[in-house]
């Protein structure tokens, strides 16, 4: 009996919840905006090289010291007491933006007009704050850059072990990779753009690294029998959603709709279980002779 | 008449019962009653010592699963990502992030009360859960300390430093409660520092003993490492805890630290009242790729093999299952779950044996799984009823680097993860093989729950908690709710089952709907 009644109790409980329900509607919104990350939320954050500053910049202590007292009421929650990153916001010491600051010129438009996309509010900081938050960021990048235990770096000499003839042969040969790339169609000069490390995550997956990965194509067959096709912009279990040619973005269940999706990422991804170490190396190589 | 006669017989055995609840209340939880497993409350971070996340609950059935509704959602009120199991006692759930602890009602997601640690400049991570010892809470912090709250009002009993964070040492762990011990572990690979599990006792903060999983730093030709990062689990019958070590230091560089780097990335069972090692099982020996064997040390006891065994099961970072005899350590069982080409076989005491050439290299080796690991913190299940062990796992790549100017100290060479493709896999225990796999998209899913009912809770790579029939793995329910960050944990309280999860900051509960009168 006194069960019962307890139960009683606890719908009035759940339908006094019912008012947070809607005000989650609001941030669930923003939350489906919000891009995934392609790190795994499970890798050291340490364990990226740092990129080094491009052009080095001395300020005062007493700059620093307000820049720290700033920083840590309108950033540390993100990014860190030690701007080192937190649970939401990146290492700003290994951040590029950062790396390529010159006393606030690439930090401060990100500052004032946030990045909503990646979930940062824009912050309203006067001159002089912004600039002693700048100062802090640069001195911490300073002293973190300084840290023996910390990720090394990986020049473009050390990935040069590869043979370029070994490389063709397979990039024209089992590689298949031929399927969709041409020497001298898409990747002609492609190691002047890219080099290094930087070419080599690229050549593994082009997702995963820097730069613009191509765009999976998908096609939507509704119940009615019509056709869509456009860019993959989302895919779960349960939504299928694109952008189709006019720009607009449509989404279905995928209960409702038949739908395939032409990944041109898949085969990188069948390669990448199946590669000898020789032979990423010679198609590395390889690539490198693409200038 | 007859109806507040009733009503009246109603409020006075409520009022009996609550007055009873209280009373029992006064003793928060009392360490001898952790042997049971209990369905009203989630005291520990695994819920119970065999960390096997099933609950007996039957309430919510494959049946009825679809009908599951939003019952509240508790928001920290700041952003924060919310990684941790939260724990149950006396209708209280407490749930932590780095420097902060909330308590927040059970029936209700309402905040009762918040605790916020002084700033600190360590490493804020991510953080696992508390422990609780009769009314007293235990909360880790980045700069490695232990903090002993009242559970009733969140007021700090003592803080003791467990760990030198100016070495290099951070603690995010849940710890667990066994006897008078709290037993704490904790992290600290970008530095060359030992492993520690650390014994302290619950009253006065006092270390009772320390356990090392390697020797200190400076020891000729020895590895430093071994962290202790995730809540462990204890058979109070053989009376031995079961701890997972990580990786080893230089964390890249292999050549500084010759042989297999005992107990690094090792499963070891412990005496929880001397600390003393009874016997250790390498997951990874030499370890080059920081995949910490930290994951949960699952209890089960059951046949293997037509055999009645007292096992240990754990699906480790490196990409295989393991199967021991956990009276001795003895392996069961050894099979790759995910992708793994680092090893050359397996050697006759089931440990993997590494392939010198997947260490990391100057020019880099392709190697899978990558850092991150084939599963990592999110806790796995097993359901004793199908004998299957259920993980949220990846199919990794990752490029490993190593050069001699790397050095010796911390990191120690560079690597890079590619891609993840995610998949919750029903691993059967007496034969390592995949039952079902069921992918969940590019990257790392939540932990897992299952229920007596033959349910699996437990979110994908996307948006989505998700509940799986455990047989199949075909989806029954789910809710679009955000990337669920934790492992997912289930009570009943008043009649009424709850499962919870945690996506985007915000803590959810759901359980079937309530008929009005």
């Amino acid at each position: 009996m006194s069960l019962k009644k307890l139960i009683g109790i606890g719908m009035l409980v759940s339908a006094l919840a019912l008012t947070t329900v809607a005000a989650l509607r609001t941030w669930g919104q923003a939350a489906l905006q919000a891009p995934r990350p392609r790190v795994p939320s499970t890798e050291s954050p340490a364990s990226q090289a740092p990129p080094p500053t491009a052009t080095p910049q001395t300020y005062p202590q007493a700059q620093i010291d307000a820049g720290q007292a700033v920083f840590q009421q309108n950033c540390a929650f993100c990014h860190g007491r030690d701007a080192g990153g937190g649970e939401t916001g990146p290492d700003l010491t290994r951040s590029a933006v950062v790396a390529a600051d010159v006393r606030g010129d690439q930090i401060g438009p990100v500052v004032h007009g946030g990045r909503v996309d990646k979930g940062m509010p824009s912050f309203n900081l006067s001159d002089q704050d912004l600039a002693a938050v700048v100062a802090f960021i640069h001195d911490q990048k300073t002293k973190a850059d300084s840290e023996q235990g910390g990720r090394q770096r990986v020049s473009a000499e050390d990935l040069a072990t590869g043979n370029a003839t070994a490389g063709k042969a397979f990039f024209d040969g089992q590689g298949k990779c031929t399927t969709c790339h041409s020497a001298t169609g898409d990747l002609a000069g492609i190691a002047t753009r890219l080099q290094g490390l930087t070419l080599l995550q690229r050549m593994l997956y082009p997702g995963g690294g820097r730069g613009a990965a191509p765009v999976a194509i998908v096609t939507v067959t509704q119940a009615d029998g019509k056709t869509i096709t456009g860019k993959l912009a989302y895919r779960d279990e349960f939504t299928i959603a694109l952008r189709d040619v006019t720009g607009r973005y449509r989404s279905w269940p995928t209960s409702e709709v038949k739908y395939t999706v032409n990944d041109p990422l898949q085969a990188h991804v069948e390669l990448l279980g199946k590669y000898t170490d020789d032979e990423m190396h010679n198609v590395l190589a390889y690539l490198q002779t693409l200038k | 008449m007859k109806l507040i006669r009733n009503g009246v017989y109603v409020a006075l055995a409520l009022a009996a019962s609550l007055t009873l609840a209280r009373t029992a209340k006064t003793q928060g939880v009392d360490p001898a009653s952790l042997v049971n497993r209990p369905t009203d409350s989630w005291p520990t971070a695994n819920g119970d010592y065999t960390g096997d996340r099933h609950s007996t609950l039957t309430q919510i059935t494959p049946a009825n699963v679809a009908d599951l509704g939003l019952a509240w959602a508790f928001e920290p009120g700041m952003q924060v990502s919310l990684k941790s199991t939260p724990i149950l006692v006396d209708g209280i759930l407490y749930i932590s992030a780095p420097d902060h602890l909330w308590a927040v009602d059970a029936r209700s997601g309402r905040m009762i009360w918040q605790y916020a640690y002084p700033p600190n400049k360590a490493f804020h991570i991510g953080h696992r859960g508390v422990a609780v010892y009769r009314d007293w809470l235990y909360l880790t912090t980045p700069d490695a300390h232990l903090v002993s709250l009242d559970s009733k009002t969140g007021q700090v009993r003592w803080n003791v430093v467990i760990g030198d964070a100016q070495k290099g040492y951070w603690s995010t762990e849940a710890p667990l409660v066994v006897h008078d011990h709290v037993l704490v572990g904790l992290s600290g690979d970008f530095d060359n520092l030992p492993g520690m599990l650390k014994s302290i006792d619950p009253e006065t903060g006092k270390t009772q003993w320390t356990w090392y999983s390697t020797p200190p730093a400076g020891t000729p030709n020895a590895t430093t490492g071994g962290n202790t990062w995730i809540t462990g689990t204890y058979d109070p019958e053989l009376n031995l805890l079961y701890w997972g070590t990580g990786n080893p230091t230089p964390t890249l560089n292999g050549s500084a630290r010759p042989g297999n780097n005992e107990w690094t990335c090792s499963i070891v069972a412990l005496n929880p009242d001397t600390g003393k090692l009874v016997w250790g099982f390498q997951a990874s020996p030499h370890d080059t790729h920081d995949w910490d064997a930290v994951e949960v040390p699952i209890l089960a006891d059951g046949t293997f093999k037509g055999q009645p065994r007292k096992m240990l099961m754990q699906a480790s970072r490196n990409g295989y299952f393991f199967v021991l005899d956990r009276t001795n350590g003895k392996s069961l069982l050894t099979e790759p779950f995910a992708a793994a080409n680092w090893a050359k076989g397996i050697d006759d005491k089931g440990q993997p044996i590494p392939n010198p050439e997947k260490e990391p290299a100057r020019d880099g080796r392709l190697v899978s799984p990558d850092e991150g690991g084939a599963t990592n913190y999110r806790s796995p299940s097993f359901d004793p009823k199908t004998g299957l062990f259920i993980v949220s796992a990846d199919d990794s790549y990752g490029i490993y680097f190593y050069k001699p100017e790397d050095g010796a100290y911390g990191w120690a060479g560079a690597d890079y993860g590619l891609l993840g493709i995610g998949k919750v896999e029903a691993i059967d225990y007496q034969t390592g093989k995949i039952k079902w796999t069921h992918p969940i998209g590019d990257g790392a899913g939540s932990g897992v729950l299952t229920t007596a009912t033959g349910l699996t809770f437990t979110g994908d790579a996307a948006r989505n908690f998700m509940a799986l029939r455990t047989t199949d793995g075909t989806t029954l329910w789910y809710s679009s709710v955000g990337h669920v960050e934790n492992s997912p944990v289930t009570y009943m309280l008043d009649g009424r089952q709850y499962v919870l999860a945690s996506a985007g900051g915000v803590l959810f509960a759901w359980a079937l709907p309530q008929k009005a009168h």
